[in-house]
């Protein structure tokens, strides 16, 4: 097992799934040969063609309802939205048609379509292109969506995501495609959807985070570590369908948590798993659940602006140990 | 009970103005309340007649709780029930008799700390479950909690359940005994007195501030003949107006020239960051009967020798009559604790937070001391100076004690 990026482990979940299945196509904006914005499809049109690695033209609403059909029709194509940003023009092809058409027919026909795309924030990218909108997503019945942190989990989950015969909203982050990380060589291997992990074990607190929030809870974890302080991390991997269990797990143990993500934390993730834990884990909270996400702004192009509206890992550690205070420790 | 200082967690009615029966008017004083600090005069935040005394004169109540029913004469109060010592929990809030006079602010504005609130027991979910399952009662951490509020929490659940005895019947070694007690019972004929509240916010603090904050000591000797000299050719020429200067003004003033001087040691470590003062404002222990006061003379570098005296006296006087105001007893940034006249030769000094300093000073005794190569006879005054180390370094505490010591040694520099 060789440490490659998570854009490398994808490209290869990619390359892999479309060499085992012939129904399998690729579409999205400059994914042939400019091998798309962040290079994830790099090679792929050159080794299958235009017919299965497919140009779009800048047409979200169409093009994702051009794989809806396909999907449809029995092909399994992984359509490239080349931000979640631009997501929101084919909101209706996504929301309405993607998560409801196996519902509206009854049960007789699927949409076992895969929508590819990255958020997140970082680049002074500014308002309209650093969002984090997978929480919207989350919540309509008839989609899964899923976020993986590491390269073997997106490795695993593309593999799955695309098997699924269901629509799959596939988020990345910008800042994920250059993190490394081992990778099974096996192509058997897959990563199931709607199972969290626990990437760090610990007694004290619980840290839930998804996508490269993950990584920041994970460093976090390292340096309260280092004051004694024991943070277990569980990474969600998937939205929905949500893991509550392996969460409800961790937090009967800690009896503290904190949900860090970097969307807005209204009505975001960190709201939905609040309402969950405080269900299941009333009688096990030392504290009310806290959560931690991006400044409730619009972001900020300015470079220390935008610092300050992310979720950062000072943040998240500012908050773990102001929750830690509140509990006596 | 209303909220007249910052750090009360309960207050005696030191007695009713008003009986029931006695209307009043917005802004009269119908009681007057003993907090940790002073006597405050309670001032009536409406128009309105006593319908009930709760708690009589002499009687102590927790912050927020009923004292007394008010409401139109002749307005038919209901009979309310058995009132225990301390006022039932929950109930403030809900009885409708009180919660439409209540004193407004006080009960739900309260940040209350440590043990506030006394009339709710906050418990964190868990501790409370680890509470019923080890069969703790937990009314014994009442006031105890670590978390926000004075919540109680699962450590200190733990710590709780930790001191108690182990479980008896495995074979280790037998249960070490437990340790005695910190104070020994009372003793034949002893007499055992509740703290008045001061005595008990003094006890609070004093302890909070010596396990808390980091003391270092730094301590000179100070040679006061030309202090004492100027004081007595100051009050020589004030003789007329009745003006006084004491040598406790020396200091202050003194003490306010140094602090401006020295940023460093004038300075409060707060929640990891230094807070910088911009006026010297000096607190002044009074000893009380039992108990202690500290008034504070605000912006005393911006005022004269003096100012300082006659606003230092006004302070002193009302300080033992029990008649500061709130806004006396706050804010300071220094603090002088004079115990001169006690004949102390050597003592120091707790600090009071948040301030990160305090001069502790002793008696001015004669003494031979070598002047010029030769021996004199000196007034020395021994002074210890007591730092935050969060605050400021020992070079920083040794140089702004160095300031005082110059400034009295030289005291012209006292009238600059």
């Amino acid at each position: 097992m060789a440490d490659v990026t998570y854009r490398e482990a994808l490209r290869r979940a990619l390359d892999e799934e479309l060499d085992r299945d012939r129904d399998v196509f690729l579409m999205g904006e400059e994914i042939g040969k400019f091998e798309g914005s962040y290079k994830v499809t790099a090679g792929l049109w050159q080794k299958y063609g235009a017919e299965r690695v497919r140009e779009t033209p800048i047409s979200e609403e169409g093009f994702v309802g051009a794989g809806i059909g396909a999907a449809m029709m029995g092909l399994r194509p992984v359509v490239e939205i080349m931000t979640i940003n631009f997501i929101l023009v084919a909101m209706d092809q996504v929301v309405n048609h993607a998560a409801k058409i196996r519902y509206m027919f009854g049960g007789t026909v699927g949409v076992p379509l895969v929508i590819r795309t990255p958020g997140g924030a970082g680049a002074q990218l500014t308002a309209q292109h650093s969002q984090s909108l997978e929480a919207w997503f989350a919540g309509c019945p008839g989609l899964k969506v899923v976020a993986p942190s590491n390269p073997a989990d997106a490795y695993g989950m593309l593999k799955t995501a695309i098997r699924d015969d269901d629509p799959v909203l596939f988020c990345e982050n910008l800042v994920l495609y250059n993190v490394t990380g081992t990778v099974p060589e096996n192509g058997d291997f897959t990563v199931p959807i709607g199972v969290a992990a626990v990437a760090k074990e610990g007694d004290d607190l619980t840290i839930v985070a998804h996508s490269y929030t993950v990584q920041r809870a994970l460093r976090v974890a390292d340096r309260l570590g280092q004051d004694g302080i024991s943070v277990e991390v569980i990474d969600l991997r998937s939205l929905r369908p949500l893991d509550v269990d392996t969460v409800v797990e961790s937090v009967r143990k800690t009896n503290r948590v904190l949900v860090a993500e970097e969307g807005w934390s209204t009505f975001g993730v960190g709201a939905e798993l609040a309402a969950r834990i405080q269900k299941a884990c009333f009688d096990d909270l030392d504290a009310p659940v806290e959560r931690v996400g991006a400044a409730e702004v619009p972001m900020p192009y300015s470079k220390p602006l935008e610092l300050a509206a992310l979720p950062l890992e000072s943040k998240i550690e500012a908050a773990a140990r102001s929750l830690l205070r509140e509990c006596g420790l | 009970m209303p909220r007249l200082s910052d750090t009360m967690e309960e207050g005696r009615i030191g007695r009713w103005l008003k009986r029931e029966g006695d209307s009043f008017r917005e802004g009269d004083v119908i009681a007057e309340i003993e907090t940790d600090k002073a006597t405050m005069e309670f001032q009536a935040y409406d128009d309105g007649t006593v319908l009930r005394i709760i708690v009589d004169d002499g009687e102590t109540a927790a912050l927020g709780a009923p004292i007394a029913i008010v409401g139109e004469a002749g307005e038919e109060v209901a009979e309310p029930a058995e009132q225990p010592a301390e006022p039932e929990p929950e109930k403030t809030g809900s009885d409708p008799n009180f919660s439409r006079e209540a004193p407004p602010s006080d009960v739900t504005s309260a940040p209350a700390g440590g043990n506030g609130k006394a009339e709710v027991l906050r418990v964190s979910p868990i501790a409370r479950r680890m509470a019923d399952t080890a069969g703790l009662d937990l009314r014994s951490l009442a006031g105890k909690g670590s978390g926000p509020d004075g919540r109680i929490v699962k450590a200190d659940v733990e710590r709780a359940l930790q001191g108690a005895t182990p479980v008896p019947g495995t074979d280790v070694a037998p249960a070490p005994e437990p340790s005695p007690p910190a104070v020994s019972a009372p003793g034949e004929g002893d007499e055992v007195r509740e703290l008045s509240p001061m005595l008990k916010a003094v006890a609070r603090r004093m302890t909070e501030s010596k396990t808390t904050v980091p003391h270092f000591y730094v301590s000179s000797e100070i040679d006061m003949t030309r202090a004492l000299q100027l004081r007595k050719e100051l009050n020589e020429a004030l003789a007329d107006s009745g003006e006084k200067v004491s040598v406790n003004d020396l200091i202050v003033r003194a003490s306010a020239q140094a602090l401006v001087q020295h940023p460093q040691a004038h300075r409060s470590y707060v929640d990891g960051t230094h807070v910088y003062h911009a006026h010297a404002h000096v607190g002044i222990a009074v000893a009380l009967d039992d108990g202690l006061i500290v008034p504070v003379l605000r912006d005393a570098d911006t005022k004269s020798l003096r100012q300082i005296a006659v606003e230092a006296r006004d302070l002193v006087e009302r300080a033992r009559a029990g008649k500061l105001r709130q806004n006396e007893i706050e804010g300071g940034t220094f603090t002088v604790s004079n115990m001169g006249m006690l004949g102390v030769s050597a003592f120091a000094a707790i600090i009071n937070p948040p301030e990160s300093t305090i001069l502790a000073v002793s008696a001015t005794i004669q003494r031979p001391v070598v002047r010029d190569g030769a021996v004199a006879v000196g007034d020395i005054m021994s002074v210890t100076l007591s730092c935050d180390h969060r605050a400021c370094s020992g070079a920083d505490g040794a140089r702004l004690l160095q300031t005082v010591k110059r400034h009295l040694e030289a005291p012209t520099l006292l009238l600059a």
